[in-house]
């Protein structure tokens, strides 16, 4: 697979870009080995799209280095380009060409050949389910369909490195379900992927490992499983049959002092994970209130970013997380 | 699994392989967008009729046909709004997110551009087509045989070329489509009204006749008439460029095209940067 001169297929170290006044990027260093998944995590305007663009070639950073694929992004950025694929955050598809035009092009762009090109839009509308659509033009598309072509255009000269900038958003939950699918598929043949995600349930599906980013500073990393474990505990859910008052203050009277009532759900802490779960169900069936459903929740991408946000106020990065309220 | 499957050609080959598919791409484009390709085949044929026949009929020039006289001014005049055309298609362009995407790819960086400017020239052979078939309608002949009058279309062609890459650079600088339609449109009008397109410049004041001598659009008018055989009188004396006006067309297509094509690629790469 070329000539790695590291085992990392996208390394980064000091990474820094403003636009005017803004400082996108303030500090994003990264290492993600070869054939795995790096989820790049953080809300609108943290600096995931910049990070993407700079070490996709497209932006040059002020400050800091990348290598992608063993080639450093700015002084080899024709050798990057030629290993890579990228689906950004917009589409990039030509509305006025078909699907298979489109991959075409693009195959031929990155000097497959006529014949080559062609066959592998074949074979990508055949693998996007889009098969159909290959003859109809771009307008047409509806915004799944334009997503998937995305990807599949970035796919077409067989990427040994893979950008993905927000894949799901805008896709319904089937849509959502199968480009996951199709994102583990390109992992299994050891593609490395980075992809950027406001859904921690989506890093959490995909990544072999979190990148947090908040306001251009890389704020927490690790596998899902660390990093679920330093943001906060699981908080078990019990959701009553209807909102009686009297059944849910018996519910939260059993569950604790730290329980709490949201509509017809009371919910507390579950300090030890699947073990509280257990002894509440257990108190639930000696309470004998009509309960509709009882669960383990983990903490939200909003809980993620309090805690982490909290952390960097305190101005020690070691201080254990706080639970947020 | 690797991303190169074409054995390693030199890097000028595959320059000309990416501008070869980027042109491609357009005139795919192009056909697509059969309102825009009817527009710029009605607009000369309505400039003809307008100029020809509703001011034609009080404008004489001494000691020819008006019509013939105008035609080359036309020809000229159109390569003008053709670049002003492509200064709002490549801001179209620089907006559009499949930019970005073939930035991502290994081709030539001046591949895209290549695409677009050798594109609109071909995009612009059935407008000229139809020019022509209007001209010969109101009575416009080659004088000096076909040879010449080809090599007439050449010039014209060969400056069109060259004008497209004043375009893409206003299309590339322009902020929006709107902005690269006023920043174009204002050099359009004043090089293509204030020359002598329309009027031989003699009768102008003399501040707007050394502007419109030394137009260079004149020029190419000039070279215009002189292969198609449709030149009155004498040029104004002193006016080098009138004088020799096909040898300045040529020199000053060339120009454009070593100094402007390496400032576009430039600007285009680091669009967005
Ligand atoms: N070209 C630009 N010009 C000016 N500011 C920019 C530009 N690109 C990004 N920014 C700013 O940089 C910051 C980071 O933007 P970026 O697009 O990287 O965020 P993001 O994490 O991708 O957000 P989102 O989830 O909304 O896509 C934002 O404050 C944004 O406004
Ligand atoms: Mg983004």
């Amino acid at each position: 697979m070329g000539s790695l001169m590291t085992d990392f297929a996208i390394s980064a170290q000091h990474l820094a870009r403003s636009f005017g006044e803004t400082r996108a990027l303030v500090d994003v260093s990264l290492d993600i080995p070869a054939g795995s998944v790096c989820a790049l995590l953080g809300r609108n305007g943290a600096g995931k799209t910049t990070t993407v663009r700079i070490l996709t070639t497209l932006l040059d950073p002020d400050g800091g280095h990348a290598q992608v694929a063993g080639f450093d992004i700015a002084s080899q950025a024709d050798r990057v380009r030629e290993r890579i694929g990228v689906t950004g955050q917009t589409a990039t598809m030509d509305e006025l060409l078909t699907g298979h035009e489109n991959l075409e092009i693009i195959g031929r762009f990155s000097h497959l050949g006529a014949a080559v090109s062609g066959q592998r839009a074949d074979e990508l509308l055949e693998q996007f389910d889009l098969v159909d659509a290959g003859t109809m033009l771009v307008k047409k598309y509806s915004g799944g369909m334009r997503r998937r072509l995305d990807l599949a255009a970035s796919l077409i000269a067989n990427p040994e490195v893979l950008f993905l900038d927000e894949p799901t958003t805008g896709l319904d939950p089937v849509a959502r379900s199968e480009m996951w699918a199709a994102i583990r598929n390109l992992v299994a043949r050891g593609t490395t992927v980075l992809l950027t995600t406001q859904y921690l349930d989506e890093a959490d599906q995909l990544a072999d490992t979190i990148v947090v980013v908040d306001r251009g500073l890389v704020v927490a990393e690790g596998t899902p499983e660390q990093l679920k474990a330093s943001i906060g505990r699981p908080s078990v859910v019990v959701t009553l049959v209807d909102a009686d008052q009297a059944a849910l203050e018996k519910v939260r009277a059993a569950l604790g002092t730290d329980a709490v009532i949201r509509g017809r759900s009371v919910s507390a802490p579950a300090a030890d994970g699947l073990e509280t779960l257990a002894a509440v169900v257990t108190r639930l069936e000696e309470l004998g209130v009509p309960v509709h459903e009882v669960g383990l929740e983990h903490p939200s991408l909003d809980e993620v970013f309090s805690t982490v946000t909290h952390r960097l106020g305190d101005h020690s990065p070691d201080a254990p997380a706080a639970v947020p309220a | 699994m690797s991303a190169v499957a074409l054995p390693r050609q030199s890097s000028v080959q595959r320059g000309l392989v990416d501008a070869y598919n980027a042109t491609r791409r357009y005139l795919i484009r192009g056909k697509r967008q059969p309102d825009i390709i009817f527009g710029s085949v009605l607009f000369p044929v309505i400039f003809v009729v307008l100029f020809g026949y509703v001011f034609g009929s009080s404008i004489s020039v001494p000691g020819g046909n008006y019509h013939s006289y105008l035609m080359s001014g036309l020809f000229a005049q159109s390569t003008l709004f053709a670049s002003s055309q492509v200064a709002v298609a490549v801001a179209t362009d620089m907006n559009e997110g499949v930019i970005d995407r073939f930035k991502t790819l290994p081709i030539a960086r001046s591949s895209i551009l290549i695409g677009r400017s050798v594109s609109t020239i071909v995009l612009g052979l059935p407008a000229l087509g139809v020019m022509i078939l209007c001209a010969l309608a109101v009575g416009w002949r080659p004088e000096n045989g076909i040879f010449d009058a080809i090599l007439g279309f050449l010039l014209i062609e060969l400056f069109a070329f060259a004008l497209s890459w004043l375009g893409i650079l206003a299309g590339l600088i322009a902020k929006s489509s709107q902005a690269a339609d006023v920043i174009s449109s204002i050099p359009v009008f004043l090089l293509g009204f204030v020359s002598n397109v329309f009027v031989d410049t003699s009768k102008m004041p003399v501040w707007l006749r050394d502007f419109a001598d030394w137009n260079p659009v004149s020029a190419v008018v000039a070279a215009g008439r002189n292969l198609f055989g449709n030149t009155i009188g004498p040029p104004p004396s002193g006016v080098w460029s009138l004088e020799h006006p096909e040898i300045t067309t040529i020199g000053l297509a060339l120009i454009i095209i070593v100094v402007f094509i390496p400032i576009c690629v430039r600007r285009y790469s680091r669009t967005s940067r």
